[in-house]
């Protein structure tokens, strides 16, 4: 017998969204993990990976712009965000923000260079897309009303790889 | 006091400045007090609330005491200097105990001295949690809006400096803290303040004993607030400054389109407009249709010719034959005559010249039966005779 919402599990997972641990789908995922790691593997050669706050899928062949420029938007937003005197990871964590805020945050940033050669952040729309359909999609927003938008817990493995880039640089540079 | 109270924030500004440059400029001074419309130059020096020093000026020492504990904004005090209370501290100690029995007033004075000694360590450690608590804070809000880099400089700074030292002053389970220390002291006078032969030095140890106790207490208080909360609030700016540190390095020199991957994203082709199997997909869809032969459905004509039985004629045919000896087989003669293929209607309905009333039927008379075969079946007919009736009126 297949563990109960199975079928949610797999598309959504199949479709590239994140599973965090605000969704219904979360917990039986955990109690299941052996199975679905398992089945993943044998019926698509797919790698499921997880923290204590999200599932996700992961196989050969990955998308590398799309993540990239995911990686840019919460480098740069923590960024700004900090400057402007925010606790970024409370902010982040617990705090919805409006489109136009996100925007702004993105538009007026100190990182121009890096923003104005990437197409998914060089002009509002194009944040908006972003943000609104690419992240929402991926479940790494979630769209509320009046223009909303909040992250989930999603939003950690983008930052969690930043904060590595710096432990692997200290780890290389000490060998 | 009355002049402090009238000219407060006046001297609040003047002691601000002093904290955030050492010393306060002689334009500074005239700047305030033009600020604040007020005549009092005279009077601060009258009073001695500055001083002079080398060209500029300086709050004096007890009245800077003063401001900073009533705006509970204390300059922290570095390690090395809490550590001096520290040393004094032990140094009275280990005297009092050597010199036990010797000199009374020596003893006294030596009680008394390390009673100060103890309130003025307790302060120390006071006040030096209250301004890191609040530097701390002040940097994690970053209300300054320092930038980045000096922000991270000032958490190190304050952590390595001034927080793990102090730390380390006050722990319990560190050997050589002052709070053990503390506790030997006052294990010690708790057990003089009994059995010392003087009643005036026991009063002194009674007083010492209960000093410690409150201040005891009071720096346990302290060091929770320092595990508590300094310390996890200095741990998530470093957290965090580990994480600013991380988003600069992806983002400076264009790193992030450089060299680094980025973490694996699962790759969906469900929204991929051109699938990589599109050709085979699509060839196979057409291929399915590629050897089917053509067909053409024609419908099947109902333009059948209608027979139509013309009696007349074949009566006339019948009556130039008479008499037919065998009525049945003539009439499907006839028939065969005008169409070969003819149909058992047909036929019938042919045969139905036999009840016109101009006939004479009969049958043979060997009762012979004739066959006829078609399609549908044999037919077992009576061979019947037909002639002209005579006495048929016309």
């Amino acid at each position: 017998m297949y563990p109960s919402k199975h079928k949610e599990i797999v598309t959504s997972l199949m479709s590239g969204k994140f599973i965090t641990i605000d969704d219904s789908t979360f917990n039986v995922l955990k109690e299941n993990k052996e199975f679905y790691l398992e089945f993943f593997d044998k019926s698509f050669g797919f790698d499921l990976k997880n923290t204590q706050e999200f599932y996700y899928l992961i196989s050969d062949e990955t998308n590398e712009n799309t993540s990239r420029d995911i990686s840019i938007f919460f480098s740069i937003l923590c960024y700004e965000l900090d400057k402007d005197g925010e606790n970024f990871m409370d902010k982040l964590g617990f705090s919805d923000f409006h489109i136009d805020e996100i925007v702004e945050y993105i538009s007026n940033s100190t990182w121009a260079d890096v923003v104005k050669v990437n197409n998914q952040l060089k002009d509002a729309d194009s944040i908006k897309k972003l943000v609104g359909s690419t992240m929402v999609k991926r479940n790494i927003t979630r769209k509320h009303s009046d223009g909303k938008y909040s992250f989930t817990k999603a939003y950690r493995l983008f930052i969690d790889f930043a904060r590595e880039l710096i432990k692997t640089e200290t780890n290389e540079a000490e060998k | 006091m009355h002049f402090l109270a009238n000219h407060f924030d006046l001297l609040r500004q003047l002691f601000d400045i002093q904290v955030k440059n050492e010393v306060i400029l002689k334009s500074q001074v005239n700047e305030t007090l033009n600020e604040f419309e007020s005549d009092v130059e005279g009077q601060l020096f009258e009073h001695k609330v500055l001083v002079e020093q080398n060209d500029d000026y300086v709050i004096n020492e007890p009245y800077f005491v003063l401001f900073e504990f009533v705006l509970q904004q204390f300059k922290p005090l570095l390690p090395e200097e809490i550590e001096k209370y520290g040393q004094s501290i032990r140094t009275l100690s280990l005297n009092i105990k050597e010199g036990i029995n010797n000199d009374k007033n020596i003893l006294l004075d030596r009680i008394e001295a390390l009673s100060n000694e103890i309130k003025k360590f307790k302060n120390a450690v006071t006040n030096n949690t209250i301004s890191l608590l609040n530097e701390s804070r002040e940097l994690k809000a970053n209300t300054r809006r320092i930038e980045y880099q000096e922000k991270v400089q000032k958490a190190r700074y304050l952590i390595e400096y001034y927080i793990i030292p102090l730390n380390t002053i006050l722990d319990l389970n560190h050997s050589q803290s002052i709070y053990n220390e503390l506790l030997a002291i006052s294990q010690f006078s708790n057990n003089k303040r009994f059995d010392y032969f003087d009643e005036s030095i026991r009063r002194q140890f009674e007083k010492l004993y209960n000093l410690l106790k409150q201040v005891v207490k009071d720096i346990s208080h302290q060091s929770t607030i320092l595990s508590n909360e300094l310390l996890p609030l200095l741990d998530r700016i470093k957290t965090e400054s580990e994480y600013l540190q991380g988003f600069i390095y992806y983002l400076t020199n264009m790193n992030c389109y450089k060299e680094i991957k980025p973490p694996m994203l699962f790759n969906t082709t469900r929204d991929n407009p051109y699938s990589p199997y599109i050709y085979e997909n699509t060839k196979e869809y057409f291929e399915q249709f590629k050897n089917e032969e053509d067909v053409f459905i024609t419908e099947e004509s109902t333009d059948i010719e209608q027979w139509i039985f013309n009696k007349s004629e074949y009566k006339s045919k019948l009556n130039s034959m008479l008499p037919v000896t065998d009525f049945f087989s003539w009439c499907k003669k006839a028939l065969e005559n005008e169409k070969a293929d003819f149909d058992i209607d047909s036929y019938f309905i042919v045969t139905s010249l036999i009840f016109e009333v101009e006939y004479d039927i009969q049958r043979d008379r060997d009762n012979q039966s004739i066959s006829l075969k078609t399609d549908h079946g044999e037919f077992i007919m009576p061979k019947l005779k037909i002639n002209q009736r005579k006495n048929v009126s016309k």
